[in-house]
């Protein structure tokens, strides 16, 4: 042992194995240090980029924020003045519904119409105001005012009614959503088609089918378009596309907001597409009653129709459901309210006509004759009188425009004589 | 406009407008349809046809019961007279609508004329 002690050789090498430990000792423990650094810095990594997709999440959010506000607000505007355009314009239309300017008033209208519709649908996707407070309305006039704001309205046609009323807050989205339905209709369908609108009654309430007969949709299309109209609501004007396509992310987002169902996934028996709007019960009310000439008019007119029989068929089925205490003959009331100028509407006595019906009466034609034979002496005496009233009142009339004549002739001569 | 609140609002205008009404139809001409023509509703047997649109079967209504004109027809509805008259030349050519023209002015009998026949029987006669 001592020998090996002894040799030099072995202390350089117990040397080097100790140098050699001692490096692989301190080589572990850097290694080890790195690799904390490592982790550590991994962890730095990706917590900086989840602040960053948080960042960027929320740098966009503001971004569509403020973009939505700005837009909002502008299109608040646009549609203050497209409203007040459609006043001005009905306005104008009353005033001058004798030229034929009107025609030109009603292009006009149209044109307003549309502008308007596409200020409210922008609105409605920046979760905007929705426009004016409407009154309770028809199924049917929600229809034919949805059908006013798109283009191509004449190839519109609506082939059936129902009874029922939509209530006043739904009636704008209803009409807004339709709108957008009909303008997908008539756009992807040929110039030359209708396209077809059917009202119906069904157990969950009434539905509003639009058929075009377009070319349709494939598969693709129409699984994206049941996705806007279902789960992937658009928030914004963002992810539009481009061009943008505005139409099923309005309804979309209108029909979450009001509860009303639409679907486009079936196709339309002429080949196009075949979207369906359904208005559960809760959105639906009884006929509105006419606003302005409740049955003043018609109802009256109807009673004193010589036929008794026919008379009750003829009126029509359109007569408000909601109407009957209204409606029927209530005895002896001078005044059905009054109109929007304050002015009391009154109850007509007799039938309006200035030619009563004779030999072509309108429902009576049977009774009409027999009714001739048989004239008692107070009819007689009531035909002569109102004869004698017509007479005078046609000389009356003359004689004023005689005098006008004259007082005319008069002033105009006096006129050439002083000048 | 309401003061104060956050909805400013117009007062509402008309839900249907009247170029929907007309179905962008064009004005029918002066001859076909003057403000003096006389209208009625064309006898019926039976049923009303379905189809038509409420301004339409009130337009029926108001002619139910005889000949108006349709200056005075104009007069019972909200609607401006020239979307009646389209209404009324629709309903006309849809043979829901009877049209009469308007009875001529009377004319004053020509004196010319009557002096004539005075003299022949003065010469004849007196």
């Amino acid at each position: 042992m001592t020998k090996y002690t002894a040799n030099p050789l072995l202390w350089v090498l117990f040397l080097v194995l100790a140098a050699a430990v001692l490096v692989v000792v301190r080589q572990r423990k850097a290694a080890a240090a790195l690799r904390q650094e490592i982790s550590g810095l991994r962890e730095h990594y990706t917590d900086l980029e989840h602040h960053y997709t948080q960042s960027v999440a929320s740098a966009q959010e503001q971004a569509d924020e403020a973009t939505k506000t700005v837009l909002k607000s502008a299109m608040r505007t646009l549609q203050g003045l497209a409203a007040e355009q459609q006043l001005i314009l009905s306005r104008l239309q009353d005033k001058y519904g004798e030229s034929v300017i009107l025609q030109d008033l009603l292009e006009v209208d149209h044109t307003n119409s549309q502008f308007g519709r596409r200020a409210q649908s922008i609105a409605v996707l920046c979760g905007g105001w929705l426009g004016r407070h409407r009154d309770v309305a028809s199924v049917y006039d929600v229809v034919r005012s949805a059908q006013g704001r798109i283009r191509h309205y004449r190839r519109v046609e609506i082939l059936s009614q129902v009874d029922f009323g939509v209530s006043s807050r739904v009636v704008e989205p209803v009409a807004l959503a339709l709108a957008e339905l009909l303008d997908n209709a008539t756009s992807y369908s040929s110039p030359d088609t209708v396209v077809e609108i059917n009202i119906r009654t069904v157990p969950k309430g009434v539905v509003i089918v639009v058929d075009d007969a377009g070319v349709g949709m494939n598969d693709e299309e129409r699984a994206r378009a049941q996705r806007l109209l279902t789960t992937e609501r658009v928030s914004g004007v963002g992810g539009l596309g481009n061009p943008p396509q505005f139409g099923l992310a309005v309804i979309g987002v209108l029909s979450e907001r009001f509860g009303f169902e639409v679907s486009v996934d079936s196709a339309s028996p002429y080949g196009g597409v075949r979207s369906v709007l359904l208005l559960p019960h809760e959105l639906l009310t009884g006929m509105p009653e006419r606003r302005t000439q409740p049955p003043a008019a018609s109802a009256p007119v109807a009673e004193r129709v010589p036929a008794p029989a026919p008379a009750p068929l003829a009126r029509p089925a359109a007569q408000p459901a909601a109407l009957p205490a209204a409606a029927a003959p209530a005895p002896a009331v001078e005044s059905y309210g009054s109109t929007e100028d304050g002015l009391p509407i009154r109850r007509r006595k007799r039938p309006m006509a200035i030619v009563p019906p004779t030999e072509s009466a309108p429902y009576g034609a049977p009774a009409a004759p027999a009714a001739s034979a048989t004239r008692s002496g107070e009819q007689t005496a009531a035909i002569l009188g109102a004869f004698q009233r017509g007479t005078r009142s046609g000389r009356a009339i003359q004689r004023d425009d005689a005098n006008q004549t004259t007082s005319t002739r008069g002033a105009s001569s006096e006129g050439h004589e002083f000048s | 406009m309401r003061a104060g609140g956050e909805d400013f609002e117009f007062e509402p205008a008309d839900l249907v407008r009247a170029y929907v009404i007309t179905k962008g139809r064009e004005l029918p001409d002066e001859q076909q349809l003057s403000l003096i023509t006389l209208v009625t509703a064309a006898p019926q047997d039976g049923r009303r046809p379905a189809r038509l649109t409420p301004e339409e079967q009130r337009l029926l209504d108001i002619c139910s019961a005889g000949y108006l004109s349709v200056a005075e027809v104009a007069g019972h509805t909200r609607l401006p007279l020239g979307v009646v008259r389209i209404v009324l030349a629709a309903l006309a050519e849809g043979g829901h609508l009877l049209t009469r023209p308007p009875v001529p002015r009377a004319r004053n009998a020509d004196k010319d004329l009557l002096e004539e026949v005075l003299n022949g029987l003065h010469r004849k006669f007196g």
